[in-house]
């Protein structure tokens, strides 16, 4: 693709611990419009990578480009390229719905009047209209789930990180976030999703990047891993068995 | 498993973990503003006792003080999410584990107790003509304390929470009344109501349905503890922020939409709601009331404008654990704020907010500015100055961190 990749990761190693790399050598890249969906098991390394490009860890070796540069050229440009969605939600205690929303637009200069309409529609689509003025302290594990899910979709940035956003939401929560991840992906942004529900995520990503012990062991279409994997036509979650099993035992 | 060492090893553990903040605290120049304050207090004080004014409303003094030391009680238990899955089975003989703190959050509080009362002591017995004798007053502060602390733990477990609410009520009446009684009525009529009042109250905390262990309650209760100590360490050395209690207070809810719209303004829109549902605004409102009060009672000399400032400078600490309650936040890592924003709109929000306290604070001067204009305006300038002195050194601070983290 000629297309610049809304992000790039290029050779990189990375850890808690010099000595002690949890990442190797890993390179994949993110085109625009792509949904690509990034799965392992749990210690392969899927969080570590995400907080790598977000900038939460710094890498040992290789680069991180989003949107075309590096964290340190624009720190700004960066992270205003960039939306997360974290596997446990982090939330103020001390503000509602409502404002953990309006904290987000504002930070990421979305305009009062676009906030107040994206505002509107993602707590009618997540089903929290009457949740909207409570303080996060009084919402159950799905609803604050809910609530990261709402401050990252109000400020429509040209990439979306989201580690497992399907934990504690419930059934018509995880349509209404599939639903809205094609109708962002359809605008042009693109999404780069952590997963263990592979039968839900083979349906809707375009791409896969399959993580074991911090190596990148196969990615691409469901078709090129199946190929990769030497069994073509196999669904996700057995290419995956096969994968993993074969590098576990090797 | 053994309860009473778990409790102590807990217990060590927490304090091992505050205490080597203590050496950082005396070394900072606040503790010696502190420490000149105190001087300052004494002095004052030493004279305030040898020219007593002759209708002193002393046995309301002695009651507003001392109600509140008796009647507050809290107990640290040191109990961690996870016990309700590891402790639960030890349900049962909890109380083992319970007690050792329950006695030590006795024995301190009547040693604080005790402290207060010897510091009142001599302003007692020379403005009450019929003042008690020392050791019996001290058996009753004690006895009281005992029945508050006992109250107070009924409270925590009890089941319905608008009976615990009564209770609580109920606890500052009874313990209000009883010292009350103490102070107006003769010695052997006031320890007939107290004995009456206290064992009357004692069996009706005793009714209510409680559970074995208010298990949440209390973890919630510990951490807002825990917390406390934290943030009084935070007005002196840089700690780890734990958990603050959450005040609703619908009636702020509409304090930060006039922040601008701006990336840059953001920041202070966080930490204006984090202050209008903070602990720390009810204290500074406390401290507001209070110090308006003394500022109102001792406007004509030299003292108001001594306790303005402390008032003042109290306010100043109070406000720079604001400072820090972000400091680690996940989400001002992630999210685009300009750089520098964060100091400024720090500072911003921290000088108005100080300075409005100075304003309100000094309102009660203004009935002097006439007997004593010098006084009055030269107080204004000292707040005014106050707030800016906290204003630059918390600046002066920020770029000291900036260039250590550079």
């Amino acid at each position: 693709m000629s297309e610049q990749p809304v992000l790039s990761v290029q050779d990189l190693s990375g850890g808690y611990s010099i000595n002690r790399p949890v990442l190797h050598d890993i390179s994949f890249q993110v085109q625009p419009g792509e949904l690509v969906g990034l799965i392992g098991l749990n210690g392969a390394g899927k969080s570590t990578t995400m907080k790598h490009i977000l900038g939460l860890m710094h890498p040992q070796k290789g680069e991180i480009k989003v949107q075309g540069k590096r964290r340190e050229e624009d720190t700004e440009l960066y992270h205003s390229s960039l939306a997360f969605v974290p596997e446990s939600p982090l939330l103020y205690d001390e503000m509602t719905v409502r404002e953990h929303v309006e904290f987000a637009a504002r930070s990421y200069g979305v305009s009062r009047e676009d906030y107040e309409a994206r505002a509107a529609h993602l707590s009618r689509l997540f089903r929290m209209e009457e949740k909207m003025d409570s303080l996060s302290i009084h919402l159950s594990k799905g609803m604050r789930q809910k609530v990261m899910i709402m401050c990252a979709f109000v400020a429509r940035p040209g990439l979306y990180i989201i580690d497992e956003p399907f934990l504690g939401l419930d059934p018509l929560g995880i349509r209404s976030l599939l639903d809205f991840m094609l109708e962002v992906k359809a605008a042009g942004s693109s999404v780069l999703l952590s997963s263990h529900i592979l039968s839900t995520i083979e349906n809707y990503c375009d791409r896969f990047i399959v993580m074991n012990r911090g190596r990148v062991v196969a990615q691409g279409t469901l078709q090129q891993i199946g190929e990769q994997a030497g069994q073509p036509g196999k669904s996700l979650e057995e290419l995956f068995n096969i994968l993993i099993q074969g590098g576990n035992q090797a | 498993m053994n309860l009473r060492e778990l409790y102590l090893k807990r217990r060590n553990q927490f304090w091992g973990e505050v205490v080597p903040y203590f050496g950082y605290v005396i070394q900072s120049g606040v503790a010696f503003v502190f420490l000149f304050l105190l001087i300052v207090f004494a002095a004052w004080y030493t004279s305030f006792i040898m020219n007593l004014p002759p209708d002193l409303p002393i046995r309301w003094i002695m009651l507003a003080v001392l109600a509140p030391l008796v009647i507050n009680s809290s107990v640290r238990t040191y109990l961690r999410p996870a016990d309700t899955v590891f402790l639960l089975p030890q349900e049962a003989r909890m109380s083992r584990y319970f007690v050792q703190g329950w006695i030590r959050g006795v024995i301190y509080k009547i040693i604080g107790l005790m402290i207060a009362l010897m510091i009142l002591w001599p302003l007692y017995v020379r403005s009450d003509a019929a003042a008690k004798p020392l050791l019996l007053t001290i058996v009753v502060l004690a006895g009281l304390k005992l029945l508050a602390s006992y109250g107070s733990w009924r409270e925590q477990e009890m089941v319905s929470r608008s009976m615990a609410a009564c209770f609580r009520c109920l606890r500052w009446g009874v313990v209000a009344l009883a010292l009350a009684a103490w102070l107006w009525q003769p010695a052997g009529r006031g320890l007939i109501f107290i004995a009456l009042i206290g064992l009357t109250y004692a069996a009706a905390a005793a009714y209510p349905v409680r559970h074995l262990v208010p298990w949440e309650r209390l973890i919630a209760v510990e951490r807002r503890q825990a917390s406390r100590v934290m943030q009084i360490l935070s007005w002196f050395v840089n700690v780890p922020q734990l958990e603050q209690r959450v005040h609703a207070r619908k009636w702020l809810s509409s304090w930060g939409k006039g922040v601008p719209w701006r990336k840059d303004a953001a920041y202070r829109y966080l930490l204006i709601k984090s202050l209008a549902r903070s602990d720390m605004l009810g204290i500074l409102m406390r401290v507001g009331v209070l110090g308006t009060f003394l500022v109102w009672i001792s406007r004509d000399s030299l003292v108001g404008t001594v306790v303005y400032l402390a008032s003042l400078m109290i306010v100043g600490l109070q406000l720079s654990s604001l400072r820090k309650m972000h400091r680690e936040s996940f989400w001002l890592h992630v999210y685009p704020l300009p750089e520098g924003t964060r100091r400024l709109n720090e500072a911003y929000l921290l000088f108005r907010v100080q300075l409005l306290w100075a304003l309100v604070m000094w309102l009660p001067m203004l009935a002097s500015v006439a007997a004593a204009p010098g006084l009055t305006l030269g107080t204004a300038v000292a707040g005014f100055a106050l707030v800016w002195m906290f204003r630059h050194a918390a600046l002066r601070r920020d770029r000291r961190e900036d260039e250590d983290e550079d």
